[in-house]
């Protein structure tokens, strides 16, 4: 299920604490004072903004792991579950503050993330078939097991009290929850760019990009920068997960629904980072202002639509370098 | 000995390329790796950087056995490596393929070394600009500071000369002799240029078909030995 979706499920039981809040994306109250014109338009672009918020966080590690690595992580959305529940189970059982959570949820998914990538990915980077396959393989075997150790019923992260009020905004009135995590996507995205684009290590990320053997001929050890950019890009993963478990429900499956998006907004992007950002702000938007003009369901088959049309035309995305494109 | 190859043996794939290439270099020598197109020079300098798929025999680098030592190991024993075609990589600023020579440095200097800077000022003066833009000439220069940036011990070059315009050979051959006489780098130097591995070598290896068939001080690089291994 898309999250916009998500968060309009009906099958949520009427005890959960905090119910009121957990909309979450879908709650933009306008002001009273404004044109009746102007409103539902802004309505549906600020709820654009937060859909796509919600998927660049979910986007932003696929690509970093597919931009660098060249494996398609089919286990990402496993990834975001984790994250979920890893919130989940440390804020139920040790009472761990949400906030803190975050952080949390990117330790032991990067962890996670680590693990896999030495035990398995890294005896397949010359098999990039052999890698969909068994990462696909892994998302199975980590539903599974979470299934058998939580259960299959729904489960739900607390909203911190400070983040159950509205603040205005211009004649926008919106959920501090909702600018907290469109904050968050903001330093994120900065962070991840500026790790990239700013730091030693990013220097080793990209020339083992561009030239594997060069790479390790100028003292890069490309086996240690594949595992660490493999770790992060599942430790964001699982930050994606806290945020959407807080604004969701958590099930074992809700990997599978957030990754499609994620998989598109990559694709379109073409697997950048900036690519990745500019392409999930394009589709969040253009999904929430046809379900205003439309419907939901009808938006999406039309923003599907356009994205088969996009990669008949630019098949390597958006934002693809030049040479790449054919 | 600051390097020694002892009965070593290339592979890509099964096919050995390699067969049974032994020498020793000491330090502050020249040696030059002479023979026709496809009988191994490249692969030579490869395998000292690890870059074969595999390779049997030994190879030792200042005492140390670097024959099973990852590529990125054997950069860090003071191998500075100018490949064929200069690789620089395209989508790198000058200054960034500079500093992509300075992880191999034991010392962490994360700068672009002086010494890069001086020996090539049109690099000095172009720090920002794309490595993709630079013409053949330059970028040459550009693969031998990155090299230089790993504060080498030797530095392996193959065929530094191809496809350069005749002026710039010149220069190039010039600024190899300074690193070599003035501060003491030991070369390994593939070529085709007979001339400049005259000028600048010290000592010579033969190839034919992944062997050495002669080796010795440059002066004994008859014209006859040329004649027989190099003309096609
Ligand atoms: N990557 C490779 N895989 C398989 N064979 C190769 C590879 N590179 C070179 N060879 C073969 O190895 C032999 C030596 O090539 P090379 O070392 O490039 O010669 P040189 O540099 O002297 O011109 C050639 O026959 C070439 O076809
Ligand atoms: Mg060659």
């Amino acid at each position: 299920m898309p999250p916009s979706r998500l968060l309009k499920h009906k099958g949520r039981p009427r005890h959960a604490p905090d119910a009121q809040w957990r909309r979450g994306i879908g709650d933009v109250a306008l002001g009273n004072s404004l044109s009746a014109d102007i409103a539902p338009i802004a309505n549906a672009l600020i709820l654009g903004l937060s859909i796509a918020s919600i998927w660049l966080i979910a986007a932003l590690g696929l690509a970093i792991i597919y931009g660098a690595i060249g494996v398609i992580n089919m286990a990402h959305g496993e990834f975001i579950m984790l994250g979920a529940y890893t919130s989940y189970a440390l804020q139920s059982f040790f009472g761990l503050p949400f906030l803190l959570c975050i952080p949390a949820a990117f330790i032991v998914v990067a962890f996670i993330g680590l693990l896999l990538e030495r035990g398995l990915i890294r005896y397949l980077y010359k098999r990039p078939l052999d890698t969909l396959l068994a990462t696909w393989g892994v998302s199975l075997v980590l539903t599974q097991l979470v299934r058998l150790t939580f259960g299959s019923d729904p489960k739900y992260i607390a909203v911190p009290e400070m983040f159950q009020s509205n603040v205005q905004l211009g004649f926008v009135n919106l959920s501090v929850l909702r600018i907290f995590v469109f904050a968050l996507t903001i330093v994120l995205v900065a962070a991840t760019a500026f790790l990239f684009y700013r730091t030693r290590f990013g220097m080793q990320v990209r020339a083992v990009m561009q030239n594997k053997e060069m790479a390790a001929s100028f003292g890069i050890n490309a086996d240690r920068v594949y595992m660490l950019t493999f770790a992060l890009g599942a430790g964001l993963a699982g930050v994606a997960g806290s945020l959407l478990g807080v604004l969701a429900i958590v099930l074992p499956t809700m990997g599978t629904a957030y990754v499609v998006q994620a998989f598109l907004v990559v694709v379109v992007g073409g697997g950048t980072i900036l690519g990745s950002v500019v392409a999930s702000g394009l589709t969040g938007e253009f999904q929430s202002v046809l379900a205003y003009v439309t419907n939901e369901t009808f938006a999406r088959f039309l923003l599907y639509l356009l994205i088969v049309v996009l990669l008949r035309f630019r098949p390597a995305g958006l934002f693809a370098p030049a040479k790449a494109r054919r | 000995m600051l390097l020694g190859l002892d009965h070593v043996t290339s592979f890509y794939g099964k096919t050995p390329i390699l067969k049974d290439i032994g020498f020793d270099l000491h330090q502050g020598q020249c040696l030059c790796v002479l023979g026709r197109n496809g009988v191994g020079k490249t692969t030579l300098l490869r395998t000292i950087m690890g870059l074969t798929d595999r390779m049997t025999g030994d190879i030792q680098m200042s005492g140390a056995n670097i024959s099973t030592a990852p590529t990125h190991q054997r950069a860090k024993y003071g191998l500075g490596y100018i490949p064929q075609g200069r690789q620089i990589l395209a989508k790198f600023t000058v200054k960034e393929n500079i500093l992509l020579g300075t992880f191999a440095r034991s010392d962490g200097l994360g700068e672009v070394p002086p010494l890069c800077l001086s020996l090539f000022p049109y690099l000095a003066e172009n720090l920002e600009k794309q490595a993709g833009l630079l013409s053949g000439g330059q970028q040459q220069q550009l693969a031998i500071a990155r090299a230089l940036a790993t504060n080498p011990k030797i530095l392996l070059l193959d065929e530094p000369t191809e496809g350069i315009q005749p002026n710039i050979v010149h220069e190039i051959g010039q600024t190899l002799r300074r690193l070599n006489t003035e501060f003491g780098i030991t070369l390994i130097l593939t070529e085709q240029h007979i001339k400049v591995a005259r000028k600048l070598g010290d000592a010579f290896l033969m190839m034919e078909n992944g062997r050495i068939v002669a080796r010795g001080p440059i002066a004994e690089m008859t014209d006859e030995l040329v004649e027989r291994h190099m003309t096609i």
